[in-house]
């Protein structure tokens, strides 16, 4: 299938590309690895004027790491790249098994960090062919008013279906951002709006640059875990990513849970802080994995229903607490066990 | 002679695909690889309506428009045409209604695919919307807006069979179960979406390039839609991207592409995007099994009752056949003394369902084995051994007229019984995990044709030349089973020549001889057979040359890795080369034909839908699946599959391999996770990405075991293997549920949510 | 849309063609350079018939413009064995697919090779395991993946054997 046609742009450097996107303005699209992006245009779901390939900056590729500025990653590294760093996976393994179970090896290869933070929502009734769209009549976030998943809402519940993300908020992790008016740096938690059709805190205007975690996480156990129908390609239909730091006593010192896939945003889970300062006890790890179904609200947008997303959510954060707390072997819910080993 | 008593036969060896170095290369040409001067894009514009008229159509805008080359639309189309001569009941184009969204509305052609997508945008149609039929349980009882005329309450076909007496054998049962089953929709997905590509030259003959199954089905719809002489049309077929029986009738973007090259006076190619793929369709029904059962205490069955609903979409296709299998073949896996049947066809307002691997078995054969081990289950009688007491005693001929000669069942079931370590691993298992058997059976190609005539259902032409060489000419249609290998294998044989000395023209119905195409499993034994008997033919003249030249009887000769001697003395021999030039005199290539016909004994009964079930042989499969559940997930892991085929001879063990395992491994889809999900007649999932085909790490082990119980009439004893597989594996892992957690799976696909709401009513109902 | 020069650097060789920035490499090498080896399976980036070799990694060629991958090495199934006429002639990956089933319809087949063929280069000795993660984004639909499988351990068992110095013929 073809695409639309489009003017190509390939800036050479980050300061033409912030030019080029204030010249085209609203008309211009970024595009990287191009796995979201790509099939999406040819669903005619995007048909911009001018198509700005950033690939070429290479300044935006790198994974880094010292001890002040903690764990910098650039926009541009590939989600390959990320599961194969040594060094996440030794200290951030939680964004080790998040990267290494995105979509497939090919996907990852082209795929860029940038790219999957920035992931479009997404919903059975969006991310269709323009034929199908048109003949529903389209839907509230592209070409229609009537919202398919939840009739008579005026709110779009396109779920937000990145891997990357909830690692990435369990680890604190900022973004960075670049644009006319120079750089700001904000929380990743700041940076997506809980609605699938604003989605992001990013002006038209800026580029996301690079993602930086804290040194202080370095060393966090952590788990992903991930509902999808098959082991590999599929995006995520649930997604629960956990770290914590216990003492030598067991004492839970610091943890914090988040989800993707079931909200239009990935979300922290706030009662996560409830874990701080206890021992393990069950009936605590049942009270946390209870509460994060209140805050997962899946709605009919993928293939798994939205009870078995939420049951599926109160097993993955029971499972990774527990696994964390107790120091097991993640269980088999998306991350690769065999990867796990290398 | 019986196969491997010839020295360095290639019959029997794990041979690589004739075909493979042009695949492996990327040498090799598909349809849409194909390009000719000049060649234009198609490009179909679809009902974007699931029922609705057809009230004003205006294309002239498209026409218009710079760069197209031909619009047509269902007024230029009026023939109609389906791939049973009882249903024609498709159009080109529709004619004044639309009957499922995807629908075929109007085609151009133009010089670039853009154009064309505009050119469609520029067509106008004025629809007015009818209620859509979408439900095949009220679909059957509706009365007003029928989606053909002709078809009460939407029911397409229906079949009522009767053999022996059911309500004596409920009598004379000690237990009668009754159980209802519901199995989702399923598609084929051939990883080559359907593409065609159609020229025709100064003097009007039409040249057909296409993704087929069936090139002499499609060269006759050509015909007789475009109104055009049979001579005048040829139909090639180049590699195939896989079918799975979603190639075995004729796509409307064949006739479109014809149409369209037609009226633009250029070359025409339509590559159907994967979305057209999933409207094209063919696929396999939903279908609602109901099954009533009467069973002695030890075991026999006494009579089974079965009705089975198929939602068949919108148009006729295979449907009558698909209903009339999934009856018929109730009795060539077990001996049943009492048989009802009662088969709906009904049409919804969805693409149309067709023929899928296993056609019409797969369904009824996952209910019946499930079924067949709850009925063990509430006798206390090991699922093996419930499976050994009903087996039939061939030869013989069960009572609704299937002849069964060759029946390696019983073989399948000790084997897979063996390998799995049955005996010591059922019920016996932690719980969570658990181990289950069924079993399946297919024919070996329909004993009776589509289109009935008296013509051989496959020849097969032979030549060789002065060098040595044989060239296959033949009709049937590889796919990527290895039926090209198959028949060079089997001349290679019989000529004892090398395999690569075999040449192979297949599949262009100018050049080869008529073969019905690769459905039914048919091709190895029906195509096989000829192959058989022209490499026969070919030997008897050219060992009757011999003779002459050797002077000694021609049965004193033996022909053996490419030179002629007199029994006993190698030291004198004659190159094949030579004995063919002495044969071929005064031509230079000797020529021998074959063909196979179905014997009389095995065409089936005299009722009313007795032609279709009948088959000259059936293969058999027993499998054991080992699965664990995990039931606070609901997810299924299948551990591993063992898979025993009777294949009757493996000619190829390498691709017999290669089907049993294909042919599981698709079953394994349909068991757990492929579903085409419709709300509101509109497809929700037409693409690959949530179409979900298995990938590696979804895929378990299978091992496959063959059985080889030697057919009498098949060729060197072999059988069908591409397709006999698939339905065992389905009810062998839902009985492997059961073995683990104590839930019956009746609903497919068995997804975890599924699982988990069995798991709490079994608790509901138990208190456990 | 006005068509541009585009070079791209095919199968070790440097090649020109003509067209507009929406040209996907997919559609150039098939179309404008006659690379038909590479397969188009879907429209939504799932399938991995398209695979291609961009600098060694295997990726999918519908994802990427033509235009945007002029500085990369990329190769094609057809890049793997140029001039090759017999099976016997070919390296042990290729062979070794033909030799043990992981060929049936073949339209997967180049995008196998391809994935087989960077990871091998990566890891000579992979586990089944890493086998299974490293194709699991090139779908099959005939095999079940069984003789596949079984390929690619044929194809290290022939490599080996060959880095051994015997001659492996088929």
């Amino acid at each position: 299938m073809s695409l639309p046609a489009f003017k190509l742009v390939r800036p050479r450097s980050l300061d033409e590309a912030l030019e080029a996107l204030l010249r085209y303005g609203p008309e211009a699209q970024i595009v990287a690895g191009g796995t979201d992006l790509i099939p999406s245009m040819k669903q005619r779901l995007f048909e911009p004027r001018v198509l700005l390939d950033v690939k070429g900056l290479g300044e935006l590729n790198y994974i880094r790491f010292n001890p002040e500025a903690g764990l910098e990653l650039g926009a541009l590294a590939t989600i390959t790249e990320i599961s194969e760093s040594a060094l996440i996976a030794r200290e951030f393994p939680v964004l080790h098994q998040a990267a290494a179970s995105i979509a497939s090896p090919l996907l990852r290869n082209l795929g860029t960090l940038g790219g999957n933070l920035c992931l479009d929502t997404r919903c059975l009734y969006y991310n269709q062919s323009a034929f199908w769209r048109e003949s529903l009549g389209g839907c509230l976030k592209k070409d229609g008013h009537i919202c398919h998943v939840a009739p008579g809402g005026n709110f779009c519940w396109a779920a937000y279906s990145g891997d990357c993300a909830p690692a990435l908020l369990a680890l604190e992790a900022t973004v960075q951002l670049a644009g006319p008016r120079g750089n700001r740096e904000i929380p990743l938690a700041e940076f997506y709006v809980n609605d699938g059709m604003v989605r992001l805190r990013k002006a038209q205007d800026e580029i996301l640059i690079g993602v930086r975690v804290p040194a202080r996480n370095a060393g966090f156990e952590g788990i992903y875990q991930k509902l999808r129908i098959r082991k590999s390609i599929d995006y995520p239909l649930a997604g629960v990513a956990a770290v914590m730091r216990k003492d030598s006593g067991g004492i839970c010192r610091e943890a914090r849970i988040a989800l993707t896939a079931v909200n239009p945003a990935p979300r922290l889970l706030p009662k996560a802080e409830a874990l701080i300062g206890k021992e393990f006890s069950a009936g605590l790890v049942d009270e946390i994995a209870h509460e994060a179904i209140r805050t997962a609200k899946p709605l009919t947008t993928s293939a798994s229903s939205p009870e078995y997303r939420r049951r599926m959510i109160r097993i993955f954060v029971r499972r990774a607490l527990e696994d964390l707390w107790l120091g097991r072997r993640p269980r088999d819910g998306g991350a690769k066990k065999d990867l796990l080993s290398n | 002679m019986s196969a491997g008593s010839i020295p360095n036969s290639p019959v029997g060896s794990r041979v690589p695909m004739v075909d493979s170095f042009e695949k492996v290369t990327g040498a090799g040409k598909y349809a849409d690889d194909l390009v000719l001067p000049g060649t234009l894009v198609g490009k179909i514009l679809h009902s974007p309506h699931a029922h609705a008229r057809i009230r004003r159509l205006d294309a002239s805008r498209a026409g218009q428009l710079p760069g197209v080359f031909a619009v047509v639309t269902g007024k230029e189309t009026p023939v109609k045409y389906g791939i049973l001569p009882i249903g024609h009941d498709e159009r080109i184009f529709a004619d004044d209604k639309v009957r499922y969204i995807g629908d075929n509305v109007a085609g151009v052609a133009a010089e670039s695919a853009e154009i064309a997508e505009e050119a469609l945008r520029r067509i106008r149609v004025e629809y007015e919307i009818l209620p859509a039929h979408l439900d095949l349980e009220k679909s059957m009882r509706a009365e007003s807006n029928l989606i053909h005329d002709g078809r009460p309450h939407n029911i397409e076909k229906e079949y009522h069979h009767h053999f022996g007496d059911v309500e004596a054998g409920f009598k004379a049962a000690d237990l009668v179960r009754f159980d209802r089953f519901d199995c989702a929709e399923v598609t084929h997905a051939a990883l080559e979406p359907h593409s065609t590509l159609a020229s025709f030259d100064d003097d009007g003959k039409l040249t057909v390039w296409s993704s087929t199954q069936v090139p002499y089905y499609l060269m006759k719809t050509l015909a007789a839609t475009l109104e055009m002489p049979e001579e005048n049309v040829r139909v090639i077929k180049p590699l195939v991207g896989g079918g799975f029986g979603g190639k075995s009738e004729v796509i409307p973007l064949e006739l479109a592409a014809a149409v369209l090259a037609r009226k633009a006076g250029r070359p025409v190619k339509i590559t159907y995007t994967r979305e057209e793929v999933f409207y094209a369709h063919r696929g396999r029904p939903r279908t609602i099994v109901e099954l009533k059962t009467g069973v002695r205490r030890d075991g026999r069955l006494t009579a089974v009752e079965g009705r089975v609903i198929q939602d068949g979409g919108a148009f006729c296709g295979y449907g009558p056949v698909t209903m009339l299998y999934s009856g018929q073949l109730l009795n060539a896996l077990y001996d049943i003394p009492n048989v009802k049947y009662d088969g709906y066809r009904v049409l919804t307002n969805k693409p149309a369902c067709g023929a899928m691997r296993g056609h019409g078995t797969v369904n009824v054969r996952y209910a019946f084995e499930t079924h067949l081990d709850m009925i063990a289950a509430g006798l206390g009688i090991d699922p093996a051994e419930i499976r050994r007491r009903n087996l039939l005693k061939p030869p013989c001929v069960t009572i609704n007229g299937l002849r069964i000669l060759s029946y390696g069942y019983p073989e399948c079931l000790e084997r897979v019984a063996e390998a799995s370590n049955w005996s010591e691993k059922r019920g016996k298992l932690p719980f969570g995990k658990g181990i289950g058997i069924a079993g399946s059976h297919y024919v070996s190609g329909a004993a009776n044709p589509i289109i009935r005539s008296d013509q051989p259902h496959s020849t097969v032409n032979l030549e060789l030349d002065g060098e040595g060489t044989a060239t296959i000419l033949t009709g049937a249609s590889e796919i990527g089973q290895g039926s090209d290998t198959v028949q060079a294998q089997i001349v290679a044989h019989e000529l004892g020549i090398a395999l690569d000395r075999v040449k192979i023209v297949a599949a262009d119905t100018a050049r080869t001889p008529i073969d019905l195409g690769s459905y039914s499993s048919r091709v190895t034994f029906m195509a096989g057979n000829a192959a058989l008997a022209a490499a026969r033919e070919a030997k008897r003249q050219i060992l009757n040359a011999a003779a002459t030249y050797f002077d000694v009887p021609a049965e004193r000769l033996v022909l053996e890795d490419g030179r002629i001697f007199e029994a006993g003395n190698r030291a004198k021999a004659l190159p094949l080369a030579q004995a063919v030039l002495l044969a071929a005199k005064p031509e230079t290539v000797l020529r021998a034909t074959g063909s196979y016909s179905t014997p009389a004994e095995a065409r089936g009964g005299k009722y009313k839908g007795a032609g279709v079930g009948p088959s000259p042989a059936y293969s058999y499969s027993a499998q054991v699946a080992e699965v664990s559940v995990d039931v606070e997930t609901g997810q299924v892991t299948v551990e591993r599959i063992y898979a025993a085929h009777d294949c009757g001879k493996a000619i190829n063990p390498l691709t017999v391999e290669g089907q049993v395992e294909g042919s599981v491994w698709m079953g394994l889809g349909q068991a757990l996770e492929e579903e085409m999900v419709w709300k509101n007649g509109r497809l929700m999932n037409a693409g690959l990405l949530e179409y979900r085909s298995a990938s590696t790490l979804d895929s378990p082990e299978i091992r496959p075991i063959l059985v080889e119980s030697a057919d009498p009439e098949g060729p060197l004893g072999a059988k069908e293997a591409g397709e006999g597989s698939l339905a065992a594996v389905i009810p062998a892992v839902a009985n492997a549920i059961y073995d683990a957690v104590g839930v019956w799976m009746t609903t497919l696909p068995i997804t975890p949510e599924r699982i988990l709401k069995a798991l709490e009513e079994k608790q509901r109902r138990t208190g456990s | 849309m006005t068509k541009q020069k585009i070079l791209l650097h095919v199968n070790r060789a440097t090649q020109e063609l003509e067209a507009a920035p929406n040209r996907l490499l997919l559609e150039a090498l098939r179309e404008d350079l006659g690379l038909t080896g590479t397969k188009c399976g879907c429209d939504d980036s799932s399938c991995g018939a398209c695979t291609v070799l961009v600098n060694g990694r295997p990726a999918m060629s519908c994802l990427m413009l033509a235009a945007s991958y002029q500085d990369a090495e990329i190769t094609t199934i057809e890049g793997l064995a140029p001039g090759k006429t017999r099976l016997s002639e070919l390296a042990s990956l290729q062979r070794a697919f033909a030799e043990c089933g992981g060929v049936q319809c073949g339209f997967c087949t180049p995008g196998l090779i391809l994935t087989t063929c960077s990871l091998l280069e990566k890891t000579p000795h992979p586990t089944d395991a890493e086998i299974n993660e490293a194709l699991s984004g090139n779908l099959c639909r005939c095999t079940g993946y069984t003789q596949i499988l079984e390929s690619v351990r044929r194809a290290i068992e022939l490599m080996e054997k060959e880095s051994a110095g015997e001659v492996v013929r088929p």
